[in-house]
């Protein structure tokens, strides 16, 4: 059986929201998963007007996450996903996947 | 929903009916005290009645007579009902009440545009402490804060170009008294009280307690009782001369109050008044002064050093804090997104998330537990936005 | 949600709105009589009441929940009382304080009414806090801005009128917005007005365009004596402007602003450096002031003397005051028309105080122009009975002229008064709060 880092959606209709949890491959994606490790907004917020700096700053998106748990399971074998592989290549816990472009 | 205070609609209505001067239609009346009600009746060629209730004729009867007085502010001069109530003089007291049945409540004065420039240039560009020109100028520490935020504001869409409400911030500037910047070498009038106290809800409460004559009880062993502390140690109750010992104690460390009570019922000690006040050091001014009455300048000095010493741990408090949470925090900016990503590190263990894992207090949404989202009684808006 | 928030007269409830029908009410409104009624009867008909002004747009069930028992107070304390005393003078002797000589002096012995501020946790709303801003003229109408997206809290669109504001938030109305609900509204002509303008705006550029051509004609057939009669005639406009209060018919003022506009226009067509008729009025303000402030900084050397004249002249020319004044203008038509044509100005032969009326009179049309787009009517002045209702709580911090007020803190009550803004006196506002003491529910 394979480990998989992986998104769980919850949230509602137009406002997903993710768990980012370490669970079997084949299990459901509601199903109870061995151990959250995180958890990621998709949707962007965007920092007020209020301030100078923010004048050109980019809109965000929120993301939590245990880097020593997700170390650990990586170091056990558990594969991320692709899109949690991009959120931990961001975190600076994998390296960027290559894309196909890249390999030709 | 359609706005319905509009008296443009009923003026319309009743023009018919009406003369421009009972019908108060500002645009084209002229407010005179000359016109008698009795012309509204006068549509001599009409055989229908008009459709006035006796309540909306003495309305406009009112309006046109004493009630004119109202219609247009007197600038620089509060205009309010009550002023018209108590039939002698319009100054004193009572011209500040905007509600002839409550006396509880006035129209306290708001600052002045010079004033608030005033406070921006000294905070902003002179760089003076927030608590230094509170205490100069009689200002609440928030509002200063506030008028900070505002000004900068303002400028910014000066700038900007953004469209302003000039003409309404001077009308209301005329209507509302105002507390003035002082000229050169006057004493600034003080725009409101700056020590408030709050009232603690424990101090509600009324607590027998024997206490031997021959003791001293002061402000901080109420406290203590209040919040059901053991007493002080003599040595300890002996170290503290006055409550505002312990103010300068606590500034340094706000940890250094104590506490009582395990588990959830962990609290703080209820601290002296001394403590709690905004402005703490201006006690312990006016006891150096009481001490040493003749020596004022080396009273001001200390006093200059105090702000200076206690400013400095704030500061520091501060900057540890902010360092604390940008530790906590990367924020990542992909050339190829759209958007920045705040990464947050959070710990997941036992503690955090409950032994099974469902703690209320966890992060990320739970597993198990039926969803409240939609039941009666809970806030489905949002209840706080970030600045 | 329906509107029932109406000012009728026969049921006489007080609302949150500055509308002429509720000042009535609030003139004549007496607390409900206490005599042959019993506690629970008392009760009732103070918290109609009261709750017909505090929050009548929020559902009873809402404001209960919302109630709480506990009030928020404070005391101003004294930085020298409290240096002066530790506390044991108060717990000495046996236990009730040491008597002293004069009494209870030292101590404050107003009395704090916390029943006043029982309805404390309504002005937390968004839409309450507009209109205690003064950014509305009801609460209703706070509200619609609220959910017609003209509200932002902390720089982001809030959309709800509930939202309860904490303590820093900073909420910011547009404009426009405000001063329309300020504003008096327009009349049948200006309303008509407006619309043309909207229906054709191409139209409209062309009327304009085709009165600066007339201006313009007009300016090159007036013959060069003409010139000191026009600036002369811009000077009494400028003092009619900032003279005339709300004695003059509004649309007698409205003509004497459009006069001074074209007044102003025409000096401007004449001065040289100017770039033509200028279309903007920024930049018709920015060209008249430049022209002045030149002038005023040669003067300002000369301005003692010029202060000195003025008294000696004031003191023997009491009854000629009327000639002088002539005179004053004459000058400043002189100076200006050589300005105009792009001499040098002697600066010493004009009047301070003319500067300023001119000055003054150019920022007022600046900022305060003839719109007809404007759906309130222009130039803006207060609506009518608006005074009566005008105060600012001290919970709040507001700048008018970007419409943006800061939430410092809640309201509390301290000693002798109540932040709570509440027209009713203490007989209804004691038995409402008893009514909500009781849990009914």
């Amino acid at each position: 059986m394979v480990l998989r880092i992986r998104l769980a959606r919850f949230g509602n209709k137009h406002n997903p929201f993710f768990n980012i949890v370490v669970a079997q491959a084949r299990s459901a994606r509601g199903a109870k998963p061995l151990e959250v490790i995180g958890t990621y907004n998709p949707i962007p917020k965007r920092p007020t007007n209020l301030y100078e700096e923010n004048a050109n700053a980019r809109p965000y998106k929120e993301i939590a996450l245990d880097r020593s748990r997700a170390k650990y399971w990586l170091g056990v074998g558990a594969q991320p996903s692709d899109p949690v592989w991009k959120l931990m290549s961001m975190a600076g816990l994998v390296a960027p996947k290559p894309t196909t472009f890249d390999k030709a | 929903m359609a706005p319905r205070i509009q008296s443009r609609s009923v003026s319309n209505t009743l023009l018919p009916y009406l003369t421009s001067t009972s019908s108060s239609s500002s645009t084209t009346s002229v407010p005179s005290l000359f016109s008698t009600p009795s012309q509204c009746l006068s549509r001599q060629f009409s055989a229908t009645a008009a459709p006035q209730t006796k309540l909306r004729r003495q309305m406009f009867e009112w309006l046109s007579t004493e009630g004119a007085a109202l219609k247009h502010h007197i600038p620089g001069e509060t205009n309010y009902l009550t002023r018209l109530k108590q039939r002698g003089g319009s100054d004193g007291p009572d011209s500040r009440r905007p509600f002839p049945n409550n006396q509880n409540f006035i129209s306290e004065p708001i600052l002045s545009e010079e004033l608030r420039n005033e406070v921006y240039n000294r905070v902003v560009t002179k760089g003076q402490s927030v608590r230094v020109v509170s205490v100069d100028l009689g200002i609440d520490m928030q509002r200063i804060a506030a008028v900070v935020r505002l000004v900068e504001l303002e400028q910014r869409q000066r700038k900007q170009g953004k469209p302003l409400a000039l003409p309404y911030a001077r009308a209301i500037h005329e209507m509302v008294p105002t507390t003035p910047l002082a000229e050169q070498g006057e004493r600034q009038q003080f725009h409101e009280p700056i020590n408030d106290l709050p009232a603690h809800p424990l101090t509600g409460t009324q607590i027998f307690y024997p206490v031997p004559e021959s003791r001293s009880f002061t402000r901080v062993e109420a406290g203590r009782v209040f919040s059901a502390a053991p007493a002080m140690e003599h040595s300890e109750a002996g170290a503290i001369s006055h409550p505002s010992d312990l103010a300068e104690k606590i500034i340094e460390n706000p940890n250094a109050t104590g506490w009582v009570g395990k588990g959830d019922n962990r609290r703080q000690i209820l601290q002296p008044a001394d403590v709690r006040i905004p402005h703490p050091h201006l006690v312990s001014l006016e006891r150096d002064r009481i001490t040493n009455p003749k020596e004022r300048l080396a009273v001001a000095d200390a006093h200059a050093k105090r702000l200076e010493r206690q400013d400095a741990a704030e500061k520091r408090r501060r900057e540890r804090a902010a360092a604390r949470r940008e530790q906590m925090q990367t924020i990542v900016s992909p050339e190829e997104s759209r958007f920045d990503y705040r990464i947050k590190d959070t710990v997941y263990t036992a503690e955090t998330t409950g032994k099974d894992g469902r703690a209320p207090w966890a992060i990320g949404r739970r597993y198990g537990v039926p969803h409240r989202d939609r039941t009666r009684g809970e806030v489905k808006i949002p209840t706080r936005v970030d600045a | 949600m329906r509107n029932r928030a109406s000012n009728t007269l026969s049921k006489g409830k007080i609302r949150q709105s500055w509308s002429k029908y509720n000042l009535y009410n609030l003139q004549r409104f007496r607390s409900p009589p206490t005599t042959n009624r019993t506690f629970f009867q008392q009760k009732w008909s103070a918290k109609a009441v009261s709750r017909a002004y505090h929050g009548e747009q929020v559902r009873e069930g809402q404001w209960k929940r919302m109630f709480n028992h506990r009030i928020r107070s404070v005391i101003p304390m004294n930085a020298s009382d409290l240096a002066a005393d530790d506390g044991s003078l108060a717990s000495a002797g046996r236990g009730s304080g040491l008597e002293t000589k004069d009494g209870d002096a030292t101590y404050q012995n107003r009395r704090i009414p916390y029943t006043h501020m029982a309805f404390a946790p309504l002005e937390r709303r968004l839409d309450v806090a507009i209109f205690r801003a003064l950014f509305a003229s009801s609460a209703r109408q706070a509200r619609q801005f609220v959910i017609h997206g003209a509200v932002t809290v902390n720089g982001q669109k809030m959309r709800h009128p509930s939202y309860l504001l904490n303590p820093g938030d900073l909420f910011q109305v547009e404009p426009d917005r405000v001063m329309f609900a300020t504003g008096t509204p327009k009349d049948k002509a200006e309303r008509r007005e407006g619309r043309l303008a909207q229906r054709k705006p191409e139209g409209e550029e062309e009327s304009k365009e085709a009165e600066e051509e007339k201006v313009e004609e007009e300016s090159k057939e007036t013959p060069k004596e003409d010139t000191k009669e026009t600036l002369k005639a811009l000077m009494q406009q400028a003092k009619s402007i900032m003279s005339s209060g709300k004695d003059t018919l509004p649309a007698k003022r409205k003509q004497e602003l459009r006069g001074f506009q074209k007044a102003v226009r025409r000096v401007l067509s004449r001065s040289a450096s100017s770039t033509v008729l200028t279309d903007s009025l920024e930049a018709q303000f920015s060209e008249l002031t430049l022209l002045l402030n030149a002038k005023r900084a040669e003067k300002k050397p000369e301005k003692k003397d010029e202060k000195k004249d003025k008294r000696r002249s004031d003191d023997d020319a009491v009854a000629s005051k009327g000639d002088e004044d002539v005179e004053v203008s004459s000058k400043l038509s002189e100076a200006f028309e050589q300005a105009a044509q792009g001499n040098d100005v002697d600066a010493s032969e004009l009047d301070d105080e003319e500067f300023d009326t001119l000055k003054r009179a150019l920022v007022q049309m600046r900022d305060n122009p003839i719109d007809n787009t404007k759906p309130y009517a222009t130039p803006w002045r207060p609506r009518d009975y608006m005074s009566a209702f005008t105060f600012i709580p001290r919970y709040l911090e507001v700048n008018q002229n970007i419409c943006a007020a800061v939430y410092l803190r809640h309201p509390v009550a301290r000693p002798g008064s109540a932040e709570v803004p509440t027209p009713f006196g203490e007989s209804v506002a004691t038995p409402a709060y008893g009514w909500y003491l009781r849990r009914r529910w």
